[in-house]
């Protein structure tokens, strides 16, 4: 009678339904009713075996299992998509990264900044003067002439 | 066979993670280490915050109907030993890039134009130029730009 109180099934029950679960024979009634008393805790050790079958089913139903959801995944291959196209352009360009640093003092004001810019391109294209200047002094008929002269003199 | 299914779920979680940071990681990184791979990014890194220098960097800007992707520029006055340092960058990136221009004074190049390889879509050139008179001035350039570096350097030495 305590067994009765303390289980949903006696022992001799029990071992009659689990006989006949294994024969096939049990209907879906009695399945739950040995399952309801396989489930319980603390049942001598001779019930482990078949704890572990039904224990396995109900795990499976009882168990939530984590995926993520379509809309998510959809909205993820979008946001990796937009992170290709604006990547780039939200890291890297845009006007946090144009400055200037004069004397090692930082200048974000884009006037400034594309004035110090050009003011180096000037000086490259005036290089090109330079060069330029120093090929017309090369060419310079008077200057050869001048350098002829002073080899003549010491021929003299 | 429950276990099999959440491993089968971190697993998915997993690529999807990594592939979300590949593809994130892998659209940024070129545009972020274009210049990197160049020995003048170290005299950009070097002289670019001191005293009596004046850097500057654009992205995708017009300048005056310059069409840049990326313009680093570098000036330094009365600093011999930069130019130095810059001149033996330069003998470094010369590796593999074309010579556009190079102009000798006393023996050291004080002018040196590189059209350097191209990196993905983008162009890149150097410009190096030192004068002397009226004071000791050198001008460090790096561009990258979607246009030929031929058209681009054109455009620069045409206006003054």
């Amino acid at each position: 009678m305590i067994i009765n109180m303390k289980y949903k099934l006696n022992f001799p029950d029990a071992d009659r339904l689990i006989e006949k679960y294994y024969d096939g024979l049990t209907t879906s009634a009695e399945e739950k009713q040995l399952k309801d008393f396989l489930l319980q805790r603390d049942l001598p050790e001779q019930y482990r075996p078949e704890q572990a079958i039904f224990g396995y089913f109900t795990h499976k139903n009882e168990k939530p299992s984590f995926r993520i959801p379509d809309s998510i995944r959809w909205v993820g291959v979008a946001a990796a998509i937009g992170l290709i196209l604006l990547g780039p352009q939200l890291f890297v360009s845009g006007n946090q990264s144009d400055y200037a640093y004069i004397d090692g003092i930082k200048v974000s004001d884009i006037g400034e900044v594309k004035s110090r810019a050009m003011a180096s391109l000037g000086d490259i294209s005036h290089s090109r003067d330079e060069v330029q200047e120093s090929f017309k002094s090369i060419n310079d008929n008077d200057l050869i002439e001048q350098q002829l002269d002073m080899f003549s003199a010491v021929e003299k | 066979m429950d276990n099999l299914k959440n491993s089968n779920d971190m697993r998915s979680i997993k690529k999807y993670v990594m592939f979300t940071l590949i593809v994130g990681l892998g659209s940024i990184l070129p545009t972020l280490q274009a210049q990197s791979d160049l020995q003048i990014s170290k005299a950009f890194d070097q002289y670019g915050e001191r005293k009596g220098v004046v850097m500057v960097e654009l992205t995708d800007e017009m300048l005056n109907g310059y069409d840049f992707s990326l313009f680093k520029s570098l000036t330094i006055k009365d600093n011999p030993s930069a130019a130095e340092f810059i001149r033996k960058c330069l003998l470094r990136d010369e590796v593999g890039a074309k010579k556009v221009k190079q102009v000798v004074t006393n023996g050291v190049p004080t002018s040196i134009y590189l059209q350097l390889p191209r990196k993905g879509k983008l162009y890149r050139l150097i410009l190096f130029n030192e004068i002397f008179t009226p004071e000791h001035k050198l001008t460090l350039i790096y561009i990258e730009s979607k246009n030929d570096t031929e058209d681009v350097l054109k455009l620069i030495l045409k206006k003054k």
